[in-house]
């Protein structure tokens, strides 16, 4: 059979299983949001702490950067001991690879922000609390909105993976898939599997586009 | 009036920096050196020094953006040296050389950050955000909503004044305010800026390392050296006329009377008068009135009393030639709000050797020639001895 051949058959299986594969699109939505809502608080929360110290930003970027070059296969499997199988093991990992983007944005973004506009912030009488929160914060911000893009759109693709251990989401049907390749069947379910997390994450892409226009401010 | 004083100090106070001493760990030398200094309230005080000299430290430690290291800040009498750097700052107007305005925050935002930190109340933030803007020239309607990139450099200047007033300070802080803007503009900011202070009366210590600027800035002018030691500090005439020593002197550089002639206008000195006569009187008339003055040619007027010739004896023996014909047309006129330095320029330009002083309708009122201005430099030097003898044996106060 040609790939011509597997991807004829491709419409018939969509228009009969679109509902599991929807509900399994949620689940790989869900994975994603919790994932980048607790990577988004880690990774700000370390730039925070550390973006006018040079050694300690070093070392979060370091780490942080480590994570993201383990093997994604490993690192899943590296948490069954500890975490068991599912959501939780998934999520965790999901969230050490999510951590590199947003930290690196959020520690630039908030080193761009000019010397000048800081200081005249201090001049007028801002606390140090207020001069991050209403000046520092919103000026770094669409540097960190697209930290939290880069993000998103790679943790759609890896949570695919976290299916090896019993993960929520679109990898199921990819790993069924893989196992049976070379049938028509485990065709379906690999491209179904993977064209439902391109159109997820391309979406995503989309409304975080949205969102960060939204929230940034009209004169920068 | 009272209504902004709620939550600040006076409408002016004096500043006293006594023995302030800022050194940085690792550097033998202190940046700041025991500078003691009173800054009278209501003045513009010029730092002014070559780079490196300490200057913007020194500033900078008035509003404790740079904690010093030693010595006390009294402002209104009251020791500011240890009191909450927040509240302090948001009772001192402060304004950068890049200005500094909050990019992301309207115009109307930026104007009412600190009465908003004060607690007002938004009509009354909204209602000073306006005032402001009128003071700085800028139509409220039009600028409140903008952000800063849609401004000029002018108008963001004029912007980051307005903020630094916002909560009705009664001291300012400015480090070279004008020194990133072109030269037409900053000649047209400076104007503008000492026509506020002359309505608002702030005590304003004012940084910057150009002499010509401290000269037509400042009530008084601190010259400092290395360490931010005062090498002279007094009023412009005062330095110009007399300078403390060689560095003061070189400081000013060599165009020092020149630099003097700015400070005296036309207004202020007395006017030589010149032979004139009208355009309609008779030529034998005219010619009497030459012969009896001591000058070469005599000055026509029209029947408004504007100068419009020169004409010499020869000129009104062309019996030929109507008189608005003959001789040199007057030009090389000033009016009496202009310097000392411009009617020089205008000597210099015209062919009789003086310049033409008319009011605001061009009437004629006198001439200001060399000796006008000789006289004018030799009073400001009496008068600046004649001071320093007055005070000579007194005590001076660090001034």
């Amino acid at each position: 059979m040609t790939f011509l051949d597997y991807i004829s058959g491709v419409p018939a299986y969509l228009e009969r299983e679109w509902p599991d594969l929807l509900e399994l699109t949620v689940e790989h939505l869900l994975v994603v949001f919790v994932t980048i809502l607790l990577a988004t608080v880690i990774a700000l929360g370390l730039g925070l702490a550390t973006y006018r110290n040079r050694s300690g930003a070093r070392t979060v970027l370091t780490v942080t950067g480590a994570f993201l070059t383990v093997p994604s296969f490993a690192l899943f499997g590296l948490f069954i001991p500890i975490f068991g199988l599912g959501a939780v093991p998934t999520v965790v990992a999901l969230v050490l690879y999510a951590l590199l983007p947003i930290a690196r944005n959020t520690i630039t973004g908030l080193r761009s922000v000019d010397p000048a506009v800081v200081e005249s912030a201090q001049g007028m009488g801002l606390s140090r609390r207020q001069r991050l929160l209403r000046v520092e914060l919103p000026l770094a911000w669409p540097v960190i909105m697209a930290g939290i893009r880069v993000s998103t759109l790679m943790i759609v693709g890896i949570a695919a993976i976290a299916a090896i251990v019993n993960g929520p989401g679109l990898g199921g049907p990819i790993f069924q898939g893989l196992s049976a390749i070379g049938t028509q069947r485990g065709f379906n379910l690999a491209f179904s599997g993977t064209l439902f997390v391109a159109v997820l994450a391309l979406l995503l892409d989309g409304v975080l586009g949205v969102v960060s226009r939204m929230t940034t401010s009209k004169g920068l | 009036m009272t209504e902004h004083e709620q939550g600040t100090m006076a409408a002016a106070a004096p500043i006293r920096l006594e023995s302030l001493t800022k050194r940085y760990p690792g550097q033998a030398e202190p940046a700041v050196d025991n500078l003691t200094m009173d800054i009278p309230a209501g003045e513009i005080v010029v730092l002014v020094g070559p780079s490196g000299c300490g200057k913007t430290t020194s500033l900078k430690m008035i509003n404790r953006i740079i904690e010093p290291t030693s010595g006390r800040i009294f402002i209104d009498g009251e020791d500011v040296t240890d009191v909450n750097a927040d509240q302090l700052r948001r009772r001192i107007g402060y304004v950068i050389q890049q200005i500094g305005l909050f990019p992301h925050m309207t115009i109307a935002e930026n104007i009412g950050m600190v009465p908003g930190l004060l607690g007002w109340s938004r009509s009354r933030i909204s209602q000073r955000v306006d005032e402001l803007l009128d003071l700085v020239g800028m139509e409220p309607s039009a600028y409140r909503k903008r952000y800063p990139k849609e401004l000029s450099g002018g108008q963001r200047q004029r912007v980051g004044v307005a903020r630094a007033m916002s909560a009705d300070p009664p001291v300012l802080l400015m480090d070279e305010p004008f020194g990133a803007i072109d030269p037409i503009t900053r000649e047209r900011l400076q104007n503008e800026f000492l026509r506020l202070q002359n309505d608002l009366r702030k005590t304003i210590v004012f940084v910057t390392h150009d002499i010509d600027e401290a000269i037509k800035l400042g009530d008084r002018i601190a010259i400092l050296t290395k360490g931010s030691k005062i090498a002279q500090y007094d009023t412009p005439e005062a330095i110009l006329t007399t300078p403390a020593d060689d560095f003061v002197a070189d400081f000013i550089g060599s165009g020092a009377s020149l630099k003097r002639l700015s400070l005296s206008r036309v207004r202020d000195v007395e006017l030589n008068q010149w032979a004139v006569g009208r355009l309609d009187d008779d030529r034998a008339h005219l010619r009497r009135t030459l012969a009896d003055g001591d000058h070469a040619s005599l000055l026509l007027l029209d029947e408004n009393q504007r100068p419009v010739r020169w004409v010499t004896g020869h000129d009104l023996a062309r019996s030929g030639e109507s008189l608005d014909r003959v001789g040199l047309p007057a030009a090389a006129t000033v009016e009496p709000h202009a310097t000392l330095h411009d009617a020089l320029n205008e000597m210099v330009t015209s062919r009789v050797g003086c310049a033409i002083v008319v009011d605001d309708q061009r009437r004629y009122q006198g001439i200001v020639d060399m000796r006008t201005v000789m006289r004018a430099i030799d009073e400001m030097r009496e008068g600046v001895q004649a001071r320093d003898r007055d005070t000579a044996g007194r005590p001076t106060e660090a001034v």
